[in-house]
């Protein structure tokens, strides 16, 4: 027996829902979904969920994980109930129920929260390199250990407990018996979802969409490996130097793309950004730029004389590893693919 | 008897001439005493065929037609008025039905078809060969209609009738006019309030010196018909003189000992013997209540207006035709229906309007604050096992308005909905979006699974199975739960029985024809307008009181009504009165007259619809139905069975 809470129709505002109260239940937006299933149908009994405020039902759910946001349902509901971003907005809330430190909660609720802790993290560097008084091989190094280190502490204290939550809330409590097997034979699918991002082919709208988003995770994890384990702002191979290069251009080039998108707000999923989302397409943005022109100022030799960029590289860097990454919007790189896994090892 | 007969043989396109050979039947006819042309045609009805016949009979002087073609019921009056047309009077047409009755019934058998088809045409000859010409029987009716009900609907049709020039007697069993309206708040979609509709409607009754408000007045008594309706009225005092000093008043109110509950709040609240409404009530001087009155006293030691002097008063009215405007009932639940009776926390609809209404700033209830409300639909409406079978139309509507101005009236208010699927068509869709978008919750089950209500220490829990969250079982815990009832007709509806209204399968009153002749019932002269016909909203319900005020000024206007003059006649050397005839005749047009020493039934014509119960009844063959003689009768079914 459920309980109605009506306070929960409000706390999603905050993430974004708009007006899905008024939807009447026709059901409309689950059958234009080409996504939606007899067996996965969505994004209505979502709606009606948030509606009545089941918590533990969305909990539980891993419907707003199987929708890619193309955006015909809001297209077509009769009410204008937005079923689109009120999925959009459940996956901002989940992000925020499965991170066990409530600052994802926080930092999508708040703006002052997430400007507070980006100058607070701006700082900091500046008040590093003060202490060490503008030594610029000495920031760089740390900068490279501080990739490293970040890297390993934020995945096993911060991603791996919230993956191991999303687990318990999707299998684990609602009581679910996966065989052992399942979770071995699962991986191929985390892997597929987790590079592919497959799932989006499925969508009715242009691939145009997909492709983009592909080049960008491609791009995105290219340049976490040159820079990181392939330590391409002191290496001296022209190949990682090359390939530093390509993968830069690539995030801001199509980074460029997806904000213009956001101005131009033609596509359903472009029209309604949250400042999450602003912040990881400009940071984004910002990063694949500030490495690459960090990378050309090193090879014209001019970054001696030009600190000031690789400060600048260094905040976003930080911003990005410490705010954006493990609280922010970067995490559903993680979700969604286990979202997938889940699925799989449910239904196998 | 020579007479010249037109013969008309309809091929229907060919729904008839498929299977009945019409070039056949024309033969068989043709030869028949009197027929002086008999013709075939593609379709009797059309333009060309109709002005044909009009030609033939003028030039030829015909003395009657037989049409033979579909239906009368689809034609009869068409081919009347090719009769008039050419002059010949009406009543020389006879028609003959070989289509329903001939091609249609009998597609299996050509030859036996076309043989009946025969027969019938002969039937028809036969019979208009014996057939007279008929005027209109001329009564007169009374330039004066009653309107019983001051409600919105009575009201808004006294007006218009009033207008019209039509002198109108409004009668009222209440003291107070606006009848249900009066105790409404404000309402969808005009946002007035029920008290100004009533303001706005009495202001302009009693500005028109044509119209007769009576209140505290029931109708005892009915009698005469169409055009002359005696109607005799008991008038009940208010035992109040018409001024009455405001803070007086409200000290005699004071001082009164007798309390009873307040059916204007629907018993929500109790008042005194001596009352009025609301301050704004009209007409706009209090009543003392003399069924509840103990006479002790009190109330005229005070107020000089009391006047226990007054008589009750009976007047006698004459009208020529009487506009229905009686309203509805609310739907009252049964002991435990939905948990009623069981908790003092479960209302109706009618007592959370009037509830909402006498709240100002918190919503309170029996020392309860109110917050969380939940409202089960359809209670007393819909029922497939029950006797409300029909929609109530308002519920709905009135429902979610009255939650949202609970909502925006009361601080801290959720609304719970248990429906069986919402039904605010029209306009009153906005509302329900509003409602959507405000964040109430809707929840829904088929009737076979409705809400469940436990009440347990003073706890109510209503519980669904939501077919909307896949059938979840859901509950609420609600401080105050609304029945939203439906309209049922009034109890006291014992009016219907004096001028013997009939009433539908739903005990409301009916009409003749739900679409083309919606406001006119059996009884001539009577017309039914509002929800006492039905569940109806304001809307539907003042569409219908002007379309009823239209239709009754119509039996009046000219002074005089021509009736149909195919009505029963008594053979009065033939009739010894045994009653059986009266008995037998549904619109009660037959009464017993002494005639000398004779005690004899006496038809009366204005009554009489010519439907002929009364003839196989009467043991000693006294009764004749004009046009449908026994000369008539017997001249067909000889033609039927020489073939």
């Amino acid at each position: 027996m459920a309980s109605i809470n009506t306070g929960f129709s409000k706390e999603l505002t905050k993430f974004g829902a708009f007006d899905f109260n008024a939807c009447y239940n026709c059901g409309t937006c689950t059958a234009v979904c080409s996504l939606s299933t007899g067996e996965d149908s969505f994004p209505r009994e979502m709606i009606r969920y948030s509606v009545l405020g089941l918590e533990d039902d969305i909990k539980a759910s891993l419907k707003p994980w199987l929708c890619y946001y193309c955006g015909e349902c809001t297209t077509h509901c009769p009410q204008e109930a937005d079923p689109g971003e009120l999925m959009m907005s459940l996956r901002r809330w989940l992000t925020s129920v499965y991170d066990w430190t409530g600052l994802s909660g926080l930092l999508y609720r708040s703006l002052t929260a997430s400007i507070i802790a980006m100058t607070l993290t701006a700082l900091a560097v500046i008040a590093y390199a003060v202490v060490t008084n503008f030594d610029l091989e000495k920031i760089m190094h740390t900068g490279h250990i501080f990739e490293m280190v970040v890297i390993g502490t934020v995945f096993t204290v911060i991603l791996l407990p919230n993956l191991l939550r999303m687990w318990n809330f999707i299998i684990l409590k609602p009581g679910i018996k996966v065989p052992f097997k399942n979770y071995v034979t699962g991986l191929r699918d985390l892997v597929v979802h987790m590079f592919t991002q497959k799932r989006t082919l499925g969508c009715d709208d242009s691939q145009v969409r997909w492709f983009e988003h592909l080049i960008l995770v491609f791009g995105y994890l290219g340049l976490l490996f040159t820079t990181v384990f392939l330590n391409w702002f002191s290496s001296e191979s022209t190949f990682v130097i090359v390939l530093g290069y390509v993968v830069s251009i690539i995030i801001f080039t199509v980074t460029v793309i997806f904000v213009s998108e956001r101005i131009r707000k033609r596509r359903e999923m472009s029209k309604k950004s949250q400042p999450s989302d602003w912040m990881f397409v400009v940071w984004l943005f910002m990063m694949g730029l500030s490495a690459f022109a960090v990378r050309l100022f090193i090879d014209l030799g001019i970054l001696q004389n030009n600190i000031w960029l690789y400060l600048a590289h260094m905040i976003i860097l930080v911003q990005w590893a410490l705010v954006i990454v493990p609280f922010g919007k970067w995490t559903h790189f993680l979700y969604r693919s286990f979202a997938m896994y889940f699925d799989a090892i449910k239904k196998n | 008897m020579n007479k010249k007969l037109g013969v008309y043989i309809c091929h229907c396109g060919g729904n008839i001439s498929d299977y009945i050979d019409v070039e056949k039947v024309k033969a068989a006819v043709a030869g028949e005493d009197g027929v002086y042309l008999a013709k075939t045609t593609m379709f009797a009805c059309s333009d060309a065929t109709q002005k044909e016949m009009v030609e033939d009979i003028r030039s030829n002087n015909l003395d009657g037609i037989v049409v033979a073609s579909c239906s009368p019921k689809l034609h009869l009056l068409t081919f009347r008025a090719v009769s008039e047309r050419a002059l010949l009077n009406k009543y020389n047409y006879v028609h003959a039905n070989i289509r329903e009755q001939g091609s249609w019934a009998h597609s299996d058998d050509k030859a036996g078809a076309t043989e009946k088809a025969v027969s019938l045409v002969k039937a028809a000859i036969a019979k208009v060969r014996l057939a007279r010409s008929l005027d209109p029987i001329i009564i007169p009716s009374k330039k004066a209609v009653a309107i019983i009900g001051a409600g919105v609907a009575g009201m808004r049709a006294a007006i218009e009738l009033a207008d019209m020039g039509c002198p109108v007697t409004l009668v009222e069993r209440e003291y107070f006019v606006g009848g249900r309206v009066a105790q409404w708040d404000v309402m969808f979609t005009t946002n007035q309030t029920g008290k100004e509709l009533v303001t706005r409607l009495y202001n302009e009754v009693i500005a028109r010196d044509n119209i007769t408000l009576l209140t505290g007045a029931e109708v005892v008594a009915n009698s005469g018909s169409i055009g002359d309706f005696t109607l005799k009225i008991k008038v009940t005092p208010r035992y109040m003189k018409e001024k009455c000093d405001q803070n007086n008043l409200l000290k005699a109110i004071e001082a009164c000992p007798v309390v009873v509950p307040d059916d204007f709040n629907f018993n929500i609240t109790s008042r005194k013997a001596i009352y009025h409404n609301f301050p704004g009530e009209f007409p706009q001087y209090p009543v003392i209540d003399i069924k509840n009155c103990t006479r002790c006293g009190e109330c005229e030691k005070i107020c000089s207006s009391v006047d226990f002097s007054q008589q009750e008063q009976t007047v006698e009215v004459h009208v020529g035709s009487v506009v229905m405007a009686t309203g509805f009932d609310p739907y009252t639940p049964a002991e435990g229906e939905f948990g009623y009776k069981l908790s003092d926390f479960v209302v109706t609809l009618p007592q959370f309007k009037r509830l909402t209404d006498i709240n100002k700033d918190n919503l309170v209830y029996n020392g309860r604050e109110i917050r969380n409300i939940a409202y089960i639909y359809c209670v007393g409406s819909r029922q497939s096992e029950g006797d409300n079978k029909y929609c109530s139309r308002y519920c709905c509507t009135s429902a979610i308005h009255a939650s949202l101005e609970a909502r925006n009236k009361f601080r801290n208010v959720n609304n719970f909905h248990f429906t069986r699927g919402i039904r605010t068509y029209g306009k009153q869709e906005l509302l329900y979006a509003e409602s959507l978008r405000k964040g109430d919750v809707y929840l829904q089950a088929y009737e076979e699974n409705p809400p469940l209500v436990e009440v347990k220490d003073g706890q109510i829990t209503v519980t669904i199975n939501d077919i909307m969250t896949g059938g979840r079982e859901i509950s609420v815990i609600p401080d105050l739960l609304v029945l939203v009832t439906g309209m049922v007709p009034r109890a006291d509806n014992s009016i219907a029985s004096k001028f013997k209204l009939p009433k539908g399968r739903d005990s409301f009153f009916n009409e003749i024809h739900m679409k083309l002749r919606p406001v006119e019932t059996v009884i001539d002269g009577v017309t039914i307008s509002g929800a006492c016909q039905g569940p109806k909203n304001i809307t539907e319900s003042v569409n219908s009181a002007l379309s009823a005020a239209a239709k009754s000024y119509s039996f009046v206007n000219k002074g005089e009504l021509a009736l149909e003059p195919i009505i029963a006649g008594i053979d009065k050397d033939l009739c010894t009165w045994c009653g059986e005839c009266e008995k037998a005749c549904p619109f009660d047009a037959i009464k017993k007259e002494k005639q000398g020493e004779k005690e004899i039934a006496v038809i009366n014509n204005s009554v009489c619809k010519g439907c002929g119960m009364c003839l196989p009844v009467c043991p000693v063959n006294a009764i004749n139905l004009i046009a449908f003689s026994d000369r008539e009768i017997e001249s067909m079914i000889d033609a039927l069975v020489s073939v």
